[in-house]
């Protein structure tokens, strides 16, 4: 495609995650560093796993069930990462904490946490809309588009992008949702961030149905909008429930 | 109930210095891909431009050669290339021994007029054929000059903008850089790893050239002459406990109490291009004329004072009690910039995620080594762990042709 769509499909990918960049993260010189970090961490998973199937790969089978154990197994190893970089928070939160005591200045609030985990989860959502978007653009740029049979109402490219910011967004605030439950010991927001990924990958299999995307992308937004709102709803009753705690301390 | 305004916590603080030396060194790596993907677009990675150089003094590659072929050539260019860059780095040693700083300076400012007169304007002729962009030779010449004067002033003398000094920099690091993509395939890779050993060995054990330097700079309390990119030192508003969340970097010869800190900055900034007569010897053979590619590689051989020296215990408490409340910015040497440019240039040649996971990996090695920095206070080495990690993502991303959809 030329420059200027390619251009075009990258902001639509990426956009939003730039916006949020410049508006939370770029104030915050640690919060950058949080982002580069967890971008190099899932990126090497990412990477890791492609290493892996890159043996079994191209299927021979027309079915869908090897594409499901594909998307099954990347999911797990995704969120066992997840489970290793809340242990790594925990010990960083630690160190920042004494380093806080050390240097006289007030401890991490709860908005801080927060902060980092969505540094940390828009390092997952870009390093996915990186891994599996741009890196599709990038080698296609010239004069023609290319257009995909089984859903041929719109360049692949622009399909491709979409679904990429889709996945950003649910993988940026999973994040948070994930950080906040382990920290308070809910269940629910515990297992959200994996159930949501899981039925979010197995959303994308109807794409290979013909037609399929016509149903599959709205339902992956409507998973979307449900991350969103959760993460929403839960930072609210957090900083209610946290501002009447400091209230009932005071008076 | 109102809240007061929130007091503000170190989370806005922490990290600061790091970001203000990996901001310059993206900017860098940024432009030296968009300059290779705009005008390196057409042809492959084995370009087999003619260019002939210091680093291809020995061999020159050939496509058609064998891969044992390639590699025996290109471990020889290297070799004799880091036995130039100790020979001078010596020749340095020796110079600043003697004293000859003045001399050393003056030859900065003319290798940074070199650079940016002759590099800068190939590289802007190129840009200009490519965009077909209308500009006469006289307007063309005169911008030219007059954008290389402000440079050698920046670089040279002390009481430029610290923002002007950092941008021109930065703009010599890219220009040198691009430079160096243009010489062959294995030649550079080999070179990137002999350059990191040879860094490795200069700066840690106990005969190299660059420890030498350090401690006849320190003994004398004087400035060394290198391009060095120093970033704005961070302010601590944290009162007098401000001490444990300083870092002492490098104590550039604030000997003096009295020292405040502008003529602080004014005595790193007059650096001196640690470059010696290499130049002379590398003759560019279409034009005839003195390039300065080896020019900044010993800069960054010269810059692992990248990091503070052993500190002298009373030095601190002298600085310490004056409280002059900044800590020592940290210095990264042009070197490194040119060197994490070129391997991210090399990789633009390839893949655009080869670039992506070559600039995260260099990144992560940079952060690691200015906290090693932060641990040991010690001059220290920047290549190592930058290449290792950059290697191996590199290797993996090689293994795996092509991206596919989960």
């Amino acid at each position: 495609m030329t420059v200027a769509a390619g251009i075009g499909y990258a902001l639509l990918a990426l956009g939003p995650s730039l916006s949020l960049f410049t508006a939370v993260i770029s104030h915050k010189p640690f919060l950058i560093l949080t982002l580069l970090s967890s971008t190099l961490a899932w990126l090497m998973t990412l990477i890791a796993l492609s290493a892996v199937w890159r043996a079994f790969l191209p299927f021979k089978t027309a079915a869908w069930w090897p594409y499901a154990l594909l998307i099954l197994t990347s999911v797990a190893f995704q969120e066992a990462l997840r489970l290793f970089l809340w242990r790594l928070y925990k010990r960083m939160e630690e160190i920042l904490d004494a380093f806080a005591d050390r240097v006289s200045k007030p401890r991490l609030f709860i908005t801080d946490k927060m902060q980092i985990a969505l540094a940390g989860g828009m390092g997952h959502g870009v390093a996915h809309a990186i891994f599996f978007c741009i890196s599709l653009l990038t080698p296609a740029f010239g004069p023609a588009t290319y257009y995909v049979e089984k859903c041929s109402q719109i360049p692949f490219f622009l399909v491709s992008a979409i679904i990429a910011l889709a996945f950003a967004t649910i993988h940026t605030f999973s994040m948070v949702i994930a950080f906040n439950g382990y920290s308070e010991g809910k269940r629910v927001d515990q297992y959200f961030a994996p159930v949501v990924h899981l039925a979010a990958g197995m959303l994308t299999l109807m794409n290979l149905a013909s037609g399929g995307c016509m149903i599959g992308i709205p339902l992956l937004y409507g998973i979307t909008i449900l991350t969103l709102a959760h993460c929403g709803k839960m930072v609210w009753t957090t900083l209610t429930q946290n501002r009447s705690r400091v209230g009932n301390v005071l008076y | 109930m109102e809240e007061n305004p929130r007091p503000r916590t170190i989370l806005e603080t922490c990290g600061e210095e790091i970001i203000r030396i990996v901001t310059p060194v993206s900017i860098c790596m940024l432009s030296v891909v968009i300059l290779v993907s705009i005008l390196n677009g057409g042809s492959s990675s084995s370009g087999d431009l003619p260019i002939s150089s210091m680093a291809t003094i020995a061999y020159t590659e050939n496509s058609s050669d064998s891969i044992w072929d390639k590699l025996k050539g290109a471990l020889l260019n290297s070799l004799v290339f880091v036995a130039v860059v100790t020979a001078v780095t010596f020749l340095l040693v020796l110079l600043f021994y003697l004293g000859c700083t003045k001399f050393l300076k003056y030859y900065m400012g003319f290798s940074a007029f070199l650079v940016l007169g002759f590099m800068g304007g190939e590289i802007s002729l190129l840009l200009i054929q490519s965009f077909s962009f209308p500009v006469d030779c006289i307007t063309f010449a005169i911008v030219l000059f007059n954008f290389t004067v402000v440079g050698v002033l920046a670089v040279f003398m002390s009481k430029m903008a610290l923002f002007v000094t950092q941008a021109y920099l930065v703009v010599i690091g890219v220009l040198v850089a691009y430079w160096f993509t243009l010489l062959p395939e294995w030649t550079t890779w080999v070179l990137l790893v002999a350059m990191a050993l040879y860094d490795l060995a200069a700066v840690l054990l106990p005969g190299g050239p660059l420890r030498l330097l350090v401690e006849l700079a320190m003994s004398r309390e004087e400035d060394i002459p290198a391009l060095v990119y120093e970033a704005r030192p961070v302010i601590n508003d944290s009162g007098p406990s401000g001490g444990a969340v300083q870092r002492r970097v490098w104590r550039e010869g604030r000997g003096r109490p009295v020292m405040n800190e502008n003529e602080g900055l004014s005595s790193n900034t007059r650096t001196v291009l640690a470059s010696g007569e290499n130049e002379r010897d590398y003759v560019n053979a279409e034009e005839g004329r003195v390039n300065e590619l080896a020019v900044p590689l010993i800069q960054h051989v010269n810059i692992r004072m990248n990091s503070t020296e052993d500190n002298v215990p009373s030095e601190d408490l002298v600085l310490e009690g004056i409280g002059l409340g900044s800590s020592g910015a940290i210095k990264l040497g042009l070197g490194d910039f040119i060197f994490y440019s070129v391997l991210v240039g090399r990789a633009a040649m390839y893949d655009y995620m080869t670039v992506y996971a070559c600039y995260l990996a260099i990144i992560a090695g940079l952060g690691i080594t200015l906290m090693l920095l932060a641990f040991y206070r010690k001059a220290l080495p920047a290549l190592p762990v930058s290449i290792l990690l950059e290697q191996y993502s590199e290797d993996h991303l090689f293994t795996e042709a092509s991206s596919d959809h989960k």
